[in-house]
């Protein structure tokens, strides 16, 4: 066979293997913002997260089934008193956050979701908590409620591990998220957006002082006392129930030296 | 000088005798001297606890003094680092009279509620004065951090010896 017959047939081969998989790869898109406030190297802080999905044609992306957020090392941990309750996952489930306490908090937001019905671009969620939940792994646990009232009405909550990470990442929070049916038997309603914060800016903890009960500001996790070029850097993975995933990342800049 | 029965000289056998009595005598003061130097380990179980208040912090590390009771007993000092959100290593530093002990431990860490707990492994490398021979491996660590203002407690059990 002659040469350059070959090598034809091996591009046509090649080629012929290639385009089923780039005909299956869904475009999902994704945008990541995350910002500490206060912003200042050491102090504590309030850690807001965002981010958006859609296809590459802007449309709703399939219903998201996992979400890992990967946080930057240096966050300390060691003296936060964010948690200091923990919440059942079955009164949350039952009662919302009126069947948690009110120390177990860790932040709050809301959401967008697309259903496969119906006009409009997208319905909030007005409310998502975050609270603290009993840890049967042994590692930090967050449980997230959404109170969805219209179009899809649903009360969930799910669970999301803080697990160590490596490297530029000191601590990720791999959450599974599970599907809301948008009507019963009808398709499962795609996440557009999020946006929460785990931090102590807006809630008030309890404590008893001389057989007083107190509100206080719990203190949140701590900035990092180090900035790495390029500002602190969170990332985040998405997978879909269709089985694709895409990622976003995205960094905090360094707060400006203090004189 | 000794002459053999051809007439000979020959080095006379006294000398290298003595020569080996003399090694022989040494060796036998110095294996004398060691034993009297050497002692018995002794071995012991080790059940002490400690209540310790934050006496300061930096970055992931607490810094807790206060005082260890059971076994030994005495002011008690731990740098306690969280090393991820799962995970705190230990320098535990015990001042009981007549010396001093120093031991490094690593834990896993459950951070979950008002009190945080831990559990893993400490060693003994180090001692001072009476406790200058102290050595243990493998000794049971355990402990809670009281989130609200960081106070802990620790427990430290097994053999040690001394």
């Amino acid at each position: 066979m002659p040469r350059t017959r070959a090598i034809a047939v091996l591009a046509v081969a090649l080629l012929a293997a290639v385009a089923p998989a780039a005909a299956r790869a869904v475009p999902e898109h994704a945008t990541l913002h995350a910002s500490f406030t206060p912003d200042r190297l050491g102090a504590a802080t309030t850690i807001a997260f965002a981010f958006k999905l859609a296809t590459g044609e802007g449309l709703a992306p399939p219903p998201l089934t996992r979400m890992d957020l990967r946080i930057p090392a240096g966050v300390n941990y060691t003296r936060t008193e964010l948690g200091l309750a923990i919440c059942q996952p079955d009164a949350l489930q039952a009662r919302g956050l009126a069947g948690c306490p009110a120390n177990s908090r860790l932040g709050y937001g809301s959401a967008v979701v697309e259903v496969p019905f119906g006009v409009g671009a997208g319905h909030e969620i007005p409310e998502i908590q975050a609270v603290a939940g009993p840890s049967p792994n042994g590692n930090l646990d967050v449980l997230f409620y959404a109170n969805g009232l219209y179009p899809v009405y649903a009360q969930l909550a799910f669970s999301a591990e803080v697990l160590p990470d490596t490297g530029r990442f000191g601590s990720q929070l791999n959450t599974i998220v599970p599907l809301v049916t948008s009507v019963p038997g009808g398709p499962d309603v795609s996440i557009v957006s999020v946006a929460t914060t785990i931090g102590p800016t807006g809630l008030t903890y309890y404590k008893h002082v001389h057989g007083r009960l107190v509100a206080f500001r719990p203190r949140g996790v701590s900035v990092p006392e180090r900035c790495p070029r390029g500002g602190f850097p969170f990332a985040a993975e998405f997978s879909f129930q269709d089985g694709s995933h895409t990622s976003a990342t995205t960094a905090v800049p360094c707060p400006r030296p203090r004189h | 000088m000794l002459k053999d029965p051809r007439g000979q000289a020959r080095e006379p056998i006294v000398r290298p005798l003595l020569a080996l009595a003399v090694v022989l005598l040494l060796c036998a003061q110095a294996d004398v001297s060691h034993a009297a130097n050497a002692r018995v380990a002794r071995t012991f179980s080790l059940n002490d606890y400690g209540r310790l208040h934050l006496t300061s912090h930096r970055g992931f590390t607490l810094n807790e003094a206060g005082s260890a009771s059971g076994t030994i007993s005495g002011t008690i000092y731990i740098h306690l680092t969280v090393a991820s959100t799962n995970r705190v290593t230990a320098e535990v530093n015990i001042y009981p009279h007549g010396g001093s002990l120093t031991g490094y431990a690593s834990a896993s860490y459950r951070p979950a509620g008002a009190v945080a707990t831990f559990s893993g492994t400490m060693a003994v490398l180090r001692g001072t004065g009476t406790y200058r021979h102290a050595r243990a491996s493998g000794l049971s660590f355990s402990g809670t951090i009281q989130r609200s203002n960081d106070a802990v407690t620790v427990h430290v059990s097994g053999r040690m010896s001394a």
